[in-house]
């Protein structure tokens, strides 16, 4: 992400050279340790409170004392992931296929359209606290508010996807005699693969704040409750350490999803397609 | 061309032959769920009445008018989040348009904010900065930043080379280039961040609340929750749907004004008023 930002329109479309990258990498790594060592300083001095603002030495402690030490992080991140998974794949197929259905039916769109203006202006984690009192503390409303959270992107996006069918190439399908199944299944739902992949990605992230938010609220396992409960007792070092532990499960989660981004929309991506072209070339000689 | 279009009476004709099929399918799918609660297919406990949602509603807004203090809480704190987040990253957004290196060294910062969900700062923010308004603004700060920062920079820096060229031929300077090539061909990209922002600032402000707060309509919101009043608590995410519809049109509203030369109709408008306002100068 910052590499295709950076290359602006002066530079040559190769990027900058090897010794170039490294020295400014130094620089990089060069700014973020005088920060630190600043901030850690400040601490020392007094000018900050390390009470409210820790150390970059404690936090570092903290990630030593919640990973190896104490080793409590494991369990509570486990929980909070394998409900994020749940409640992501629910949510996301049902907003995929529901947003094909409305979005293949022309009076379903028109008749659902005030509700999804109303649904989306509505902030849909508001609804957190509404289920939890109706499904009850567990698991299942957890799930409940991330599929929620889930649904929405995926079924803008491929309703969005499925409407903007190439005129043309539908008309080629259509005067070739393929079926409705088959425009559907070779035409309109691949070429919304890119669309629906990037309402996936929105869906991931939102899925991940959604957990947070439903465990605020129930306060009983998973990361989201460890930071209140950290923060509750002015631990801020070991409630940062937490936030920086999503911060890299949030990166691991974009590489991922454009890593899955690759192999399932393979023709937007160059080397994508030359595996596949490749692979396909083996089949048809065998 | 006044005459091509259809009169004004027509016009309200149409919209409301149009209007009434909804009308009339929200009716019979609210009679519906009250004929499935009144008998029993759905507990009343965990989905309430639509009759019951009505009443809240009169209540809330009406006989005791409760909400309208928690209302303008939310909404101010929603605004103000919204104001300062989007002042830091327009100007971000701004020095990193202007200077590669500043860019360079301030992007990767920009990334790490935005792959750490936002929400999980919640508890830290409101140990910063107390229990009071100031925890739910910092907190829709932090939240809207990102897509307003990522949205005006991709604006500013994406730069049509002819009309670059065009504007150095006509011997325009660096700050004229950058207030009336780069700043107007941004503004349509940073409106599309700016409204998700308002979203999102939302979102944190009701967040917040939920976490720590006396007033304002998240805490509304889950204590009728917790008092197993469902339909108050319905009523009450309504008001959240009012406000985020509010926060929402306003935008649109000042997108359509601003970036008047993307709609046909406004950009008539506006060349209308031009035409006029030049005639004037001329003295005709």
């Amino acid at each position: 992400m910052a590499e295709a930002a950076q290359s602006g329109p002066t530079k040559a479309s190769a990027g900058p050279s090897r010794s170039l990258r490294n020295r400014r990498l130094m620089t990089h790594a060069g700014i973020f340790l005088t920060l630190i060592i600043a901030w850690e300083l400040a601490s020392r001095a007094g000018w900050l409170d390390p009470l409210f603002y820790p150390r970059p030495s404690n936090i570092l402690n903290s990630f030593w004392l919640i990973y190896f030490k104490n080793g409590n992080v494991w369990e509570h991140l486990g929980v909070t992931m394998s409900l994020v998974f749940m409640g992501f794949v629910g949510g996301s197929i049902l907003g995929i296929v529901l947003g094909s259905l409305v979005g293949l039916n022309g009076l379903v769109r028109r008749f659902l359209k005030p509700y999804v203006i109303v649904l989306e202006a509505t902030p849909r984690i508001a609804v957190a606290p509404l289920l939890i009192a109706a499904l009850g503390f567990g698991a299942t409303s957890k799930i409940a508010i991330i599929m929620l959270v889930c649904f929405f992107a995926p079924f803008i996006n491929t309703l969005s996807g499925v409407m903007n069918v190439n005129a043309e190439k539908l008309e080629l399908f259509r005067s070739l005699g393929a079926s409705k199944w088959q425009i559907l299944r070779k035409l309109v739902l691949p070429d919304a693969v890119p669309i629906i992949m990037a309402g996936e990605r929105l869906a991931l992230t939102a899925a991940l704040s959604g957990a947070l938010v439903a465990e605020f609220i129930q306060r009983d396992q998973g990361i989201g409750s460890l930071i209140l409960v950290y923060t509750r007792n002015l631990n801020m070092a070991s409630s940062f350490a937490c936030i920086f532990t999503l911060t890299i499960l949030g990166f691991l989660i974009f590489r991922g999803m454009e890593l899955v981004d690759q192999y399932i929309a393979f023709w937007k991506y160059e080397a994508g397609r030359e595996r596949v072209s490749a692979k396909r070339r083996r089949a048809m000689r065998s | 061309m006044p005459d091509s279009r259809p009169s004004r009476g027509y016009r309200f004709l149409d919209a409301m032959v149009r209007f009434v099929p909804h009308l009339v399918l929200l009716i019979v799918l609210l009679c519906l769920w009250e004929a499935a609660v009144a008998t029993g297919m759905i507990t009343s406990i965990m989905i309430p009445r639509p009759s019951a949602i009505g009443g809240a509603i009169v209540e809330l807004y009406v006989t005791k008018g409760t909400i309208y203090k928690h209302f303008f809480i939310t909404l101010t704190e929603a605004v103000v989040g919204f104001c300062i987040g989007a002042a830091i990253a327009v100007s971000l957004a701004v020095c990193s348009s202007l200077s590669d290196v500043f860019k360079r060294y301030v992007i990767p910062y920009a990334v790490v904010l935005n792959v750490t969900p936002g929400i999980a700062l919640t508890p830290v923010v409101i140990a910063w900065f107390g229990y009071g308004m100031g925890s739910k603004m910092a907190l829709a700060a932090i939240l809207c930043f990102f897509p307003i920062f990522v949205n005006t920079l991709t604006g500013l820096v994406q730069i049509d080379e002819d009309r670059e060229e065009l504007f150095k031929s006509l011997g325009a300077n660096n700050t004229q280039i950058f207030t009336k090539m780069r700043v107007p061909a941004a503004l349509p990209l940073m409106f599309a961040g700016l409204k998700i922002g308002l979203t999102t600032a939302l979102i944190g402000a009701v967040v917040a609340e939920f976490a720590q707060a006396t007033d304002g309509v998240g805490v509304l919101m889950s204590r009728f929750s917790f008092q197993l009043n469902m339909a108050a608590s319905i009523a009450t995410l309504l008001s959240m749907t009012v406000i985020g519809l509010l926060l929402f049109y306003t935008m649109e509203f000042l997108d359509d004004r601003i970036v008047f030369w993307r709609r046909e109709s406004r950009r008539a408008a506006a060349s209308r008023a031009r035409a006029r306002s030049w005639q004037s100068q001329i003295g005709k």
